[in-house]
């Protein structure tokens, strides 16, 4: 025991707490116990203050790290570079502001700040403005997505950049912006109403959750949104309406389940990561598009079933390749190469099945056209029209229904599954579930999911987001803001209401910052 | 080598989407790559720069330890000069093991193993008691302290709650030249072919010294002597009774209660890690966490009756041994299966969760004659434990996983440690 704490006790405080802790502990010890613990104190301070300065301040040391969000982690692994005082390095980091509030997003950029000014080199992958504001050099890749951008459109500091003419520009000086609705939706007047939630740092919350409008769940990191959102509230939803296994964390009471009938949760993890997968084959489009394929009268005279046209199953794909493609030789200790498959020349599909045509198009045309063609291309066929519309509309029309799924980006990923989601019949009583659906987007590609987010809201649905980006935020019909710090600090629901009545709290970090976005 | 210092120079690269592009990165700058989603941002920041990076360092291995690593694509680029080591930090990178938390992959959990070995106070569990060590002037000193005037007998323990007759143990000691003895609280004299109880627990000290402690003996070689005799013949432990007093203090140098004697280890990092089998509490294996069947789910419904599926894991009644089994208790009990289980005697309820044995004898009436019956059961919920802990097919461990709960160990109260280390 030191100071009245052992081990355990310590793991199970937060980050601030415990740095508080060290840093009194020399006055608690022994001389003799100073002169030891000297050297791991120093340590120990020092590793936590970099915790601190990425805005970690709510975590504790026995929280298991698969309860984590990405950005979560990837701010622990920056307080360990940091750390280790290398220098002459090149850091490259994915979007580090995931998850965080506005808060604590200067504390993020300052520690990359402190990473640059010891002599490395920082390379950032973002969309935040604030980043974006306080970089020395910026690159914009673009101008459109896919096979429209891969070019270097403008390049230099954040003055110059402001003055180029492209997409990222304008959002940052004004020309173009994210509206805020003229109109806030009064919602259908019914709620769902929980309480006396206690899972993790919830303080016994009892909250009501208004139906038909978009309502969203704000607060800084680790106060407790996903905790009420994701464990607690969908899981009673999905047990509710599908028999879900996953236990919900405690509660007393939910009234208002009969308003609705369905619940949908569209959360961070990716999709398939492997080569076989792709757009259509997630989205579930492929297996329609199968179905048609086999009942072109030539398959029927043939007697081609739907499996004839998959390349996953022998029957129908090339078999030199097995439907991949490209074929892998292997060198060993030098990199795989990948060549293009000789017999099929990269169709993946035998003659045979490539002879079936429909409207002039074999199987593998149809795989090689972007999302925008096909739309046009299917427009007779509903089943098939319907979830290609959704793809388009979530603003990937230039992919190709047949890119694997391993080159697509995290953003796009993301939308496909959104897509897929949202081409599932709505029934106009569903509740949408999205944790943070902006990661990895850009401001146009925002504006874009907002749209489609609106549309549902406009049929009746709910839609509930767990979201930082003020931007969203601003759209919102109704904002439940949760605080007020993270960890021990937070569980507690501190302002509700529109963005225009939320923002007058006091109290709330999330208000500060919303009224600067709303006037 | 003009402006390495100052420019990561790209040329050419056509990963994905990207259109051949040539590209100055600054260096020591903090640089911002931005871009619609699916622009090219992240084919250019990874798949082009630090997958060459990597590449590179992977080439300075010999051919020999790169096939171990497997290999990394070269990336459709033309050239890169001026790169750096490359380190990425990806948002995918987290372990999923149940064993990784914030304070490991921080290391701050390392560094607090290291002064919880090293600068902890030391507690014992039984009487929180500081817990001491010491060295052998300090054990001097504390004695002449404490002992003032008082006549002391210094005993080394030689065997501390084991059972047998220890002749061999009295012989040897003898032999020593040592001639008496304490044996479970009492000092005896050792006799030629003394033996104990075989089959009883005893403790042991042999009786190194007695002297009286004055104001002489802090000069005299005596003390001394005796308490290194001691520590050697204890194993670093000894005790020291005072005359007229029945429970001795002890003396070690490792740590130890200084009333009952439970001496710990000196304590190492290990101790504290809960993934180490030293640290790591018994129970739950350092997890924090177990699976403990849940009655409840077994049991959904107290008014349905066991042949109505009463219990959930065996379903509605059906030709089987189980439900052979589950009919003898119930004629044992005198209850019936179509009997909803809340009437179901306790008795019996126990036996058909937990398992057990018993033995009846059935009349038969037509017959005339009695049978012995043998009820030997596992148990439902017992069964399913033991199926979740020894299986290897997944699909019987979700199964069993249904009718348990994840409950924090009872053990270590979630804080994944052996209880004895985490008063330290």
């Amino acid at each position: 025991m030191i100071n009245n704490k052992n081990i355990a006790e310590l793991s199970a405080m937060d980050i601030s707490d415990l740095s508080d802790w060290i840093k009194e502990l020399p006055s608690h010890l022994s001389s003799k116990q100073y002169s030891i613990a000297k050297e791991i104190i120093k340590e120990i301070s020092v590793r936590l203050q970099f915790l601190l300065d990425v805005g970690l301040n709510y975590l504790s040391l026995n929280r298991s790290s698969k309860s984590l969000s990405g950005g979560e982690a990837q701010r622990i692994r920056l307080a360990t570079q940091i750390g280790s005082e290398l220098v002459g390095v090149l850091y490259i980091l994915d979007e580090p502001s995931i998850g965080l509030h506005q808060r604590d997003n200067q504390k993020l950029i300052q520690s990359l700040k402190t990473l640059r000014d010891v002599g490395n080199s920082v390379i950032v992958v973002e969309h935040d403005k604030d980043m974006i504001e306080q970089a020395n050099h910026i690159l914009d890749i673009g101008p459109y997505a896919g096979k429209n951008g891969g070019t270097i459109i403008s390049q230099g500091g954040p003055k110059e950049l402001l003055k180029a003419k492209t997409l990222t520009a304008a959002y940052l000086n004004g020309e173009l912006a994210i509206e805020i609705p003229k109109k806030r939706r009064k919602g259908n007047g019914k709620f769902i109403e929980i309480k006396g939630c206690t899972g993790n740092n919830l303080k016994n919350v009892t909250v009501k959750i208004p139906l038909g409008m978009m309502v969203g769940i704000t607060g800084v990191s680790g106060s407790g949104k996903s905790t009420l959102i994701n464990e607690t509230l969908y899981p009673i939803l999905n047990n509710y309406y599908f028999n879900g296994v996953k236990e919900p964390l405690p509660y007393k009471s939910i009234e208002g389940l009969e308003h609705l009938d369905k619940v949908i949760d569209i959360n961070q993890t990716p999709i398939g990561r492997t080569p076989r997968s792709n757009p259509a084959t997630y989205t579930g489009v492929f297996s329609e598009i199968r179905s048609l394929f086999a009942k072109i009268p030539e398959a029927q005279i043939r007697g081609y079933k739907p499996g004839r046209f998959s390349f996953n199953v022998s029957g129908g794909r090339c078999e030199t390749c097995k439907g991949g493609g490209l074929r892998v030789i292997e060198m060993n200790f030098l990199p795989d190469v990948y060549v293009q498959c000789e017999s099929c020349m990269g169709k993946r599909f035998n003659r045979e099945t490539l002879e079936i045509r429909y409207k002039g198009k074999s199987i593998s045309d149809v795989l090689n056209m972007t999302i925008d063609e096909a739309v046009d291309f299917f427009d007779q066929i509903p089943k098939i029209y319907r979830k290609l519309k959704t793809i388009k509309d979530v603003g990937l029309g230039y992919i190709t229904l047949g890119q694997q799924s391993t080159t697509l980006s995290g953003g796009e990923a993301q939308r496909i599954k959104l897509a897929s989601e949202l081409s599932k019949r709505d029934t106009g009583n569903t509740i949408y579930i999205l944790d943070e659906p902006t990661t990895g987007l850009h401001f146009e590609d925002i504006r874009v999911l907002l749209n489609v987010l609106q549309k549902l809201v406009d049929k009746g649905n709910t839609v509930l987001i767990i979201e930082h980006n003020m931007d969203v935020i601003k759209a919102v019909d109704y904002i439940l803001d949760i605080g007020l710090e993270g960890g021990q600090g937070g569980g507690t629901i501190i302002a509700r209401g529109t963005p225009e009545n939320m923002v007058k709290n006091k109290v709330s970090h999330t208000a500060k910052y919303l009224k600067k976005e709303l006037f | 080598m003009k402006n390495f210092d100052e420019y990561i120079e790209v040329k050419g690269a056509r990963v994905h989407n990207l259109k051949n592009i040539d590209v100055n990165i600054p260096r020591n700058q903090l640089v911002v790559i931005t871009g619609l989603s699916g622009s090219g941002k992240s084919s250019l920041a990874f798949d082009t720069i630090y997958a060459e990076g990597q590449r590179r360092y992977i080439e300075t291995f010999s051919a020999y330890a790169r096939q171990f690593l497997g290999s990394l694509e070269r990336p459709d680029v033309d050239k890169i000069d001026g790169l750096s080591p490359v380190i990425a930090i990806e948002q995918k990178t987290t372990s999923k093991s149940p064993r990784s938390t914030v304070g490991t992959i921080t290391e701050v959990y390392d560094f607090l193993r290291l002064l919880y070995a090293r600068a902890a106070d030391v507690y014992s569990y039984k009487t929180n008691e500081k817990m001491v060590s010491y060295h052998d002037d300090q054990i001097k000193s504390l004695i002449v302290e404490s002992y003032d005037n008082k006549r002391i007998s210094i005993l080394a323990p030689l065997v501390r709650s084991r059972k047998g007759h220890y002749r061999e143990l009295f012989e040897q000691i003898a032999k020593q030249g040592f001639v008496k003895v304490r044996v479970d609280g009492e000092v005896v004299n050792i006799t030629p072919g003394m033996r104990l109880d075989r089959y009883k627990v005893h403790d042991i000290e042999v009786v190194i010294d007695r002297l009286k402690i004055d104001e002489k003996t802090m000069a005299s070689k005596r003390l001394k002597d005796s308490i290194l005799m001691a520590l050697n013949q204890g194993d670093d432990v000894m005790m020291v009774l005072a005359e007229a007093e029945k429970k001795p203090r002890f003396f070690s140098r490792n740590l130890m209660c200084p009333t009952t004697g439970l001496s710990y280890p000196n304590p190492e990092p290990n101790n504290f890690s809960f993934n180490s089998p030293k640290g790591a509490c018994l129970e739950c294996n350092g997890i924090g966490s177990i699976y403990k069947v849940n009655i409840n789910k077994i049991i959904p419904d107290p008014q349905l009756s066991i042949k109505n599926g009463g219990l959930a894991p065996q379903g509605p009644q059906k030709n089987s041994w189980i439900f052979k089994q589950l009919d003898l208790i119930a004629q044992r009990f005198n209850f019936t299966l179509s009997d909803p289980i809340s009437k179901i005697p306790k008795e019996a309820m126990d036996l058909i969760l937990f398992g057990g044995k018993d033995k009846f004898s059935v009349a038969n009436k037509t017959l005339g004659l009695s049978r012995e019956y043998a009820i030997d059961f596992d148990g439902i919920a017992n069964f399913i434990e033991h199926q979740y802990k020894t299986t290897d097919s997944s699909s019987i461990k979700r199964w069993a996983k249904r009718y348990m709960d994840k409950i924090e160990c009872p053990s270590c109260q979630g804080t994944r440690l052996k209880k004895k280390h985490c008063i330290l």
